[in-house]
C-alpha cells in the first residue's frame, strides 16, 4: 500500500534524550515506530505481533506501529532516527525527510537494533 | 544553597527565565524548565556523557590521555587535503569562529545544521527581502500568529507560553485578543491550545505552495473571489485567513520544518516570504513579519558569525586560505565523496542524514567533539569530549529572533574537560606548530 511517510520531532521520542539517558533497547522502543490511523492499520492488514516494512528507492526499513487517530489517511509519522533515516534521500542537493513516498505492507521481519542498523550501513 | 537565574539551552528560545539551585559543582534543582530544557540540565550528569577522549584502534575505542588524542587529530587533519567541518549548532559562537578559522587554516570546507533547515529561509531571503521580528515584538504587538509546518508545542515548548499567553505592552489582554493558525498537513500537540476564534487548518502533505499561491492572489483584495477549496483547506476557512491575514495589525508567520522541508522546491519559501512582502506592501494599517524556528540553540549563531566573518552564511570552502566561490553543501561534498577527513562538532549526522550518507561520511576518518554519546560517537575515530555551553562553560549564543544572548558557566565540568572553543583553539595551535 502506498504511504507518505514524514519524519517529526516529538517532545516523548526524541532521539536526543534517548542517547543522553536510554540505552540500545530504549532507543530502539522509542525510536523504531511509525504512528498511523486506525484505518490504515486496518487496511495494512497489521496485528500487535506483527510489524511495517517500508521501502522506497532510498531504502527500506522494518517498524513497530502504534495507532493515532489524529494522524491523517495515508500517512505515516516517524520520529526523526537513524531508523527513520534509512528511507530519506537526496533531491537537488536537498535532504528529502517529508512527504516521502514508500510501499508499506505488514512483516513477521524483526525490527533491526542499533548496532545491527549500523553494521548494515557499514558494508 | 542559592537559587539562580540562569538561561536555558534546552532549544533556541534560549529562556532566560529559569532558576537553578546549585552549590557551583552540581545542579541540585531546575524551577521553570520545559521537559527539552530539564533534560539539557540533566546531561550535565547523564550517564551517557563522554567524560573522557577515545581513539578508536582495532574497532573498539580506547580512552586515551587529551594531547594524545588532539595529536592525532593533528596528523590526520595536516594528512587531509580536503577536510570537512560540520555540526557548530550546538556550540557557541566563539567556537564556531573558531570553527571557521580552522577550516581556513586547513583548507576546508565547513558547513552548519542550519543548511538542512533555518538556512534555507534565509538564503532564499536574498533574493527577496525578509521582515524579521524579535520575542518581545511579538509579545508586546502580535495579534495573530501563524505556525505554518510548526509543532511548537514539542520542538520550542515555551514559546506559545511567550508568543501567544503573555500580556504585551499594546496587547495587555492577552491571549483574548491574539489569534491563532495552525497551517500543518498532522494535527498536533499545538493544536491543543486553540480557541474558538483560532484557525485549525489541515493542509493536504506537499501542497503549502498551492495555498501559499491562492493567498497572494486573493490576500489583501476585497472584491476577489477565492476558490471553494484548495489543498484540503475548506472555502469558509480559507476565507476566514483571508480575513484575519487583512485584518491582521501586527501578525507573524513562524515558519517550521514542515514548511521548509515540505518539498526539494525552492519556490516554496520564495514564494511565502513574496507573500508576506505583498502583504507589506497592501496592508495599511498592519506588518506582518517572519520568525525562523530553528531547533538547536545557537543554530542562528553560525548564520550570523559566517554573515559577519566572510558575509556568507553557510557552505564555506577555503582554497589558499581564502573564501572560494562553491555551489557545493554538506550534502553534495558528503554525496560526492568530495572530502577526505571529517570534522564534527556538538552534532550527530549518522543520526541525522539518509544512510547513504552516513556510510560515505563513516569510510573516512571522522572526529567528533561533543558532550554527550550518540550515533556518531558509535562510529567516530577519535573523540573529544567538550563542556557543556551555558552550563559548564561561557559563550555568545543568538536565540531564534536572532537576538544575540550570554551564556554564563554554572557549574565546573567534571574532569577538567574543556569547551569547544578551547578545543578548535588547540587544534588550530597544534597545527602551527607541527
Amino acid at each position: 500500500m502506498e504511504m507518505i511517510v514524514n519524519t517529526v520531532r516529538m517532545v516523548d521520542y526524541d532521539q536526543l534524550r534517548e542517547h543522553s539517558f536510554g540505552d540500545d533497547n530504549s532507543l530502539k522502543e522509542n525510536l523504531a515506530f511509525g504512528m498511523l490511523n486506525p484505518e490504515d492499520y486496518k487496511k495494512l492488514n497489521l496485528t500487535p505481533s506483527l510489524n511495517l516494512k517500508l521501502a522506497n528507492d532510498y531504502g527500506q526499513v522494518i517498524i513497530k506501529v502504534k495507532q493515532e487517530k489524529d494522524i491523517p489517511l495515508g500517512t505515516i509519522l516517524m520520529p526523526v532516527s537513524i531508523w527513520a533515516n534509512q528511507i530519506t534521500g537526496i533531491i537537488n542537493k536537498q535532504l528529502i525527510f517529508k512527504n516521502l513516498k514508500v510501499n508499506a505492507e505488514a512483516t513477521r521481519d524483526t525490527v533491526l537494533d542499533i548496532k545491527d542498523l549500523l553494521n548494515l550501513i557499514k558494508k | 544553597m542559592v537559587g539562580k537565574r540562569v538561561k536555558c539551552t534546552g532549544c533556541s528560545l534560549l529562556c532566560d527565565d529559569i532558576i537553578i539551585m546549585s552549590d557551583g559543582l552540581y545542579i541540585d534543582e531546575v524551577i521553570g524548565a520545559c521537559l527539552k530544557g530539564k533534560e539539557r540540565f540533566d546531561q550535565v550528569a547523564s550517564k551517557n556523557r563522554i567524560l573522557s577522549p577515545f581513539l578508536r584502534k582495532n574497532g573498539d575505542l580506547v580512552k586515551v590521555q587529551l594531547k594524545g588524542a588532539l595529536n592525532k587529530c593533528i596528523e590526520i587533519i595536516k594528512n587531509s587535503s580536503k577536510p570537512l567541518l560540520y555540526g557548530f549548532s550546538t556550540v557557541s559562537c566563539q567556537a564556531q569562529l573558531k570553527g571557521i578559522e580552522l577550516a581556513k587554516k586547513i583548507n576546508g570546507f565547513i558547513d552548519s545544521n542550519s543548511i538542512i533547515c533555518q538556512g534555507k529561509v534565509l538564503n532564499t531571503s536574498s533574493q527577496t527581502g525578509m521582515t524579521l521580528t524579535t520575542i518581545s515584538e511579538v509579545i508586546n504587538k502580535a495579534d495573530l500568529l501563524i505556525f505554518w509546518g510548526a509543532n511548537v508545542a514539542e520542538s520550542i515548548p515555551r514559546l506559545l507560553n511567550k508568543a501567544l499567553f503573555s500580556r504585551g505592552k499594546f496587547r495587555m489582554t492577552g491571549r483574548e485578543i491574539r489569534t491563532l493558525i495552525i497551517i500543518d498537513p498532522v494535527k498536533t500537540a499545538s493544536f491543543n491550545v486553540m480557541g474558538v476564534r483560532d484557525i485549525a487548518l489541515k493542509i493536504e502533505p506537499g501542497r503549502d505552495l498551492d495555498l501559499i499561491r491562492v493567498l497572494k492572489e486573493h490576500c489583501c483584495a476585497p472584491s476577489s473571489d477565492p476558490p471553494k477549496a484548495i489543498a484540503g483547506i475548506d472555502g469558509d476557512d480559507l476565507r476566514r485567513l483571508l480575513i484575519q491575514l487583512t485584518n491582521a495589525e501586527n501578525s507573524v508567520i513562524f515558519i517550521g520544518q514542515g514548511i521548509v522541508n515540505s518539498t526539494s522546491d525552492s519556490n516554496v519559501m520564495q514564494e511565502l516570504l513574496e507573500l508576506v512582502q505583498m502583504i507589506n506592501r497592501k496592508q495599511q494599517k498592519g506588518r506582518m513579519s517572519i520568525m525562523m524556528l530553528g531547533g538547536h540553540y545557537n543554530m542562528a549563531g553560525f548564520d550570523q558569525v559566517a554573515l559577519s566573518l566572510v558575509g556568507k552564511n553557510h557552505s564555506l570552502q577555503f582554497v589558499n586560505n581564502q573564501l572560494a566561490e562553491t555551489s557545493e553543501t554538506i550534502i553534495s561534498k558528503i554525496d560526492n565523496e568530495d572530502f577526505d577527513c571529517s570534522v564534527i562538532v556538538g552534532t550527530d549526522p549518522i543520526s541525522h542524514l539518509p544512510w547513504k550518507l552516513s556510510r560515505k561520511l563513516i569510510s573516512k576518518p571522522l572526529i567528533l567533539i561533543d558532550n554527550k554519546k550518540s550515533v556518531t560517537y558509535s562510529v567516530a575515530d577519535i573523540i573529544l569530549p567538550s563542556a557543556i555551553t551555558g552550563i559548564e562553560c561561557e559563550g555568545l549564543a543568538y536565540r531564534l529572533d536572532n537576538v544575540p544572548i550570554e551564556l554564563e558557566r554554572i557549574v565546573q565540568p567534571p574532569n577538567n574537560i574543556i569547551s569547544d572553543e578551547e578545543i578548535l583553539s588547540m587544534l588550530i595551535e597544534g597545527l602551527k606548530t607541527i
